[in-house]
């Protein structure tokens, strides 16, 4: 029961998100991109509820603009990443022997890397953009899944009912995906979700540094690289993007917790 | 002659382990024929289990076939590919497992288990492969196959897992059913059900059984043919309508005293004196010998072979002696 209501309200924060970003020009009235260099630097109004930024424009419809290419990379930041590790996960523990010292190598390899000196070393090879910040963040994402899977998969083979579904003769690509799969990837879908706020926090790390999406594209690292100059008459401009990563770290907390409860039952 | 079905010939199998390589299996033999109903007993660490994984290709990565032969249909399969091998024995066996729950998949519906093996290996319609499923289904007792083709293992109790696992064992028409312990799980009720299920399969549709043990009352209901095995290797071997009766080992003749009879009130039941050899040191003599009531000097020295004596096969030197066996049997103050 607990664990249902973290799920829930977890699903309720980020499904909130969601639907602005998705309904964002309903929201507000604003473009994100339209300069109203007569108002720069409003604190909260009517109008601007946020106040606007240095070049006058709102801050408000930039932070839900925001949320739309945060959200939609880091999603899709996962989902390759994901695909491609559990695959080979998969793959690399059933087959075992050669193909297995090959694979972990190369994985061993990625992990001995820091994250973002092999990320930002990318996105500099690829040239910035929402494309190789995806390909960066899947290059380097996938091993994570891929162990795990694996270490699932060395476990789930030796149990009886693999044995009994081989000894049955069924074909090795049926016993995987109907047999192995539905067994293994529940700790890879938990992982998931908190990857998610990692690669989100990486897309916001690399546009801050400047190497994220190009400007004036509305990013919340940007924002946050923008208004730092601001800090100390304007505050918010820096402090409420952070928030944005804040709250979404913490709905996708929650729905992990009670997606962990809910499949180890 | 004709070649057996399966005939195992010579098989050692060696496991490593941290205090030293054990030596599991050493040179067992024998022939498996469709129809044949084979109970393998013997105490834990015996080797029994191992022999069956052995046969089946499932012997952990820690252990490996040292030595001998597996023939299927007259293939070895101990030199073919780990794939040709099991599509040589799913064509052949099924098998079923001591844990029912452990040997179901938790997340796919048992009527979809069943009728997988039709359905993907036998290329069947889907619709034909339930109609397999449910009739399988009917052939292992389970009532209203139905209702029942959309639950999950974890909804049955553990009689019906043990019949759905019978299932899914039969369902690629095997001619030989490996059982390793399926009823040791199971209440003495249910077992007696589940064994009645085996040896109707038995009788009215010519399955044959391979039924590994520690429980000598299953294999006397089940089976035709005993095989006796100790630290390793089989001890005797003949029918369960002789040896029950007259056996020549004098390990058989302790563990079958050492069954205990309902119909006598004992104070103590029997036992065999010491433990079962450490497999991991070299084996001198008769392993049976340091427990033995009928040792001779010659037993510490020489390991003796399985051969015939009257209508049995015995790996003693002394079987045809039995003047100490009287005494033994009068052991303890019960009289058998």
């Amino acid at each position: 029961m607990k664990s249902a209501r973290t799920l829930y309200i977890g699903v309720g924060l980020l499904g909130a998100l969601v639907l602005a970003a998705i309904f964002a020009p309903l929201i507000t009235a604003y473009d994100p991109n339209e300069q109203d260099l007569m108002n720069t630097l409003l604190g909260p109004t009517a109008q601007h509820w946020l106040g606007t930024d240095p070049l006058g424009r709102d801050v408000l419809t930039r932070l839900i603009f925001g949320a739309r290419v945060d959200l939609a990379i880091g999603l899709l930041a996962v989902v390759l990443p994901y695909i491609i590790g559990v695959s080979l996960g998969l793959l690399t523990g059933w087959l075992g022997g050669r193909t297995d010292s090959i694979i972990m190598r190369i994985v061993d390899t990625v992990i001995a890397f820091p994250f973002y000196v092999l990320a930002i070393a990318l996105v500099f090879i690829f040239g910035p953009g929402i494309k190789s910040i995806i390909v960066a963040i899947t290059l380097v994402g996938w091993v994570a899944y891929c162990r795990i899977v694996r270490a699932n998969v060395l476990v789930a083979k030796e149990q009886d009912y693999i044995h009994a579904a081989r000894l049955t003769g069924l074909p090795a690509s049926r016993i995987l995906r109907r047999h192995m799969l539905p067994n293994v990837i529940s700790q890879s879908i938990v992982f998931a979700m908190s990857d998610i706020v990692l690669s989100i926090l990486a897309i916001v790390s690399l546009g801050y540094l400047g190497l994220g999406v190009p400007v004036p594209t509305a990013e919340w690292g940007s924002m946050i690289q923008e208004g730092q100059g601001y800090i100390t008459q304007q505050w918010w401009l820096a402090t409420v993007p952070g928030l944005m990563v804040v709250y979404v770290g913490f709905s996708l907390s929650l729905i992990g917790d009670g997606l962990v409860a809910r499949l180890e039952r | 002659m004709t070649t057996p079905l399966i005939s195992v010939q010579d098989l050692s199998v060696e496991i490593k382990t941290d205090r030293g390589l054990l030596k599991a299996i050493r040179g067992v033999s024998f022939d498996i024929n469709p129809g044949d109903s084979i109970g393998i007993v013997g105490e834990s660490g015996s080797g029994k289990s191992i022999t069956l994984k052995a046969i089946l290709g499932l012997l952990p990565s820690n252990a490996e076939i040292s030595a001998g032969k597996i023939f299927i249909e007259g293939v070895d399969v101990t030199t073919l590919s780990p794939k040709k091998r099991r599509a040589l024995l799913s064509e052949n066996t099924g098998m079923i497992f001591q844990d029912a729950i452990a040997a179901l998949n938790p997340v796919i519906k048992i009527g979809e288990q069943i009728a997988e093996v039709p359905r993907y290996r036998l290329g069947k319609t889907k619709e034909e492969a339930k109609a397999i499923a449910l009739s399988l289904m009917e052939k292992v007792g389970i009532t209203d196959g139905e209702s029942r083709y959309d639950l999950y293992p974890h909804q049955l109790s553990g009689g019906l897992r043990q019949r759905i696992a019978i299932a899914i064992a039969l369902s690629g028409s095997p001619k030989i059913l490996f059982c390793d312990e399926p009823t040791t799980a199971l209440d003495v009720t249910i077992q007696a059900q589940v064994l009645r299920l085996l040896r109707e399969l038995r009788l009215n549709s010519g399955l044959g059984i391979v039924f590994v043990t520690h429980d000598l009352a299953v294999v006397n209901e089940l089976c035709d043919d005993i095989r006796v095995m100790y630290a390793g290797r089989f001890v005797e071997s003949g029918t369960v309508q002789t040896t029950f009766k007259e056996p020549t080992h004098p390990y058989t003749f302790s563990l079958l005293k050492a069954a205990p009879d309902p119909d006598q009130s004992v104070h103590r039941l029997f036992t065999i004196s010491g433990e079962a050899p450490n497999l991991t040191q070299p084996v001198v003599g008769c392993p049976f010998a340091p427990r033995c009531f009928s040792a001779s000097a010659h037993c510490l020295v020489s390991e003796p072979e399985l051969l015939p004596i009257a209508n049995s096969k015995s790996a003693c030197f002394n079987s045809a002696d039995h003047t100490k066996w009287a005494a033994e049997d009068s052991r303890n103050g019960v009289a058998r």
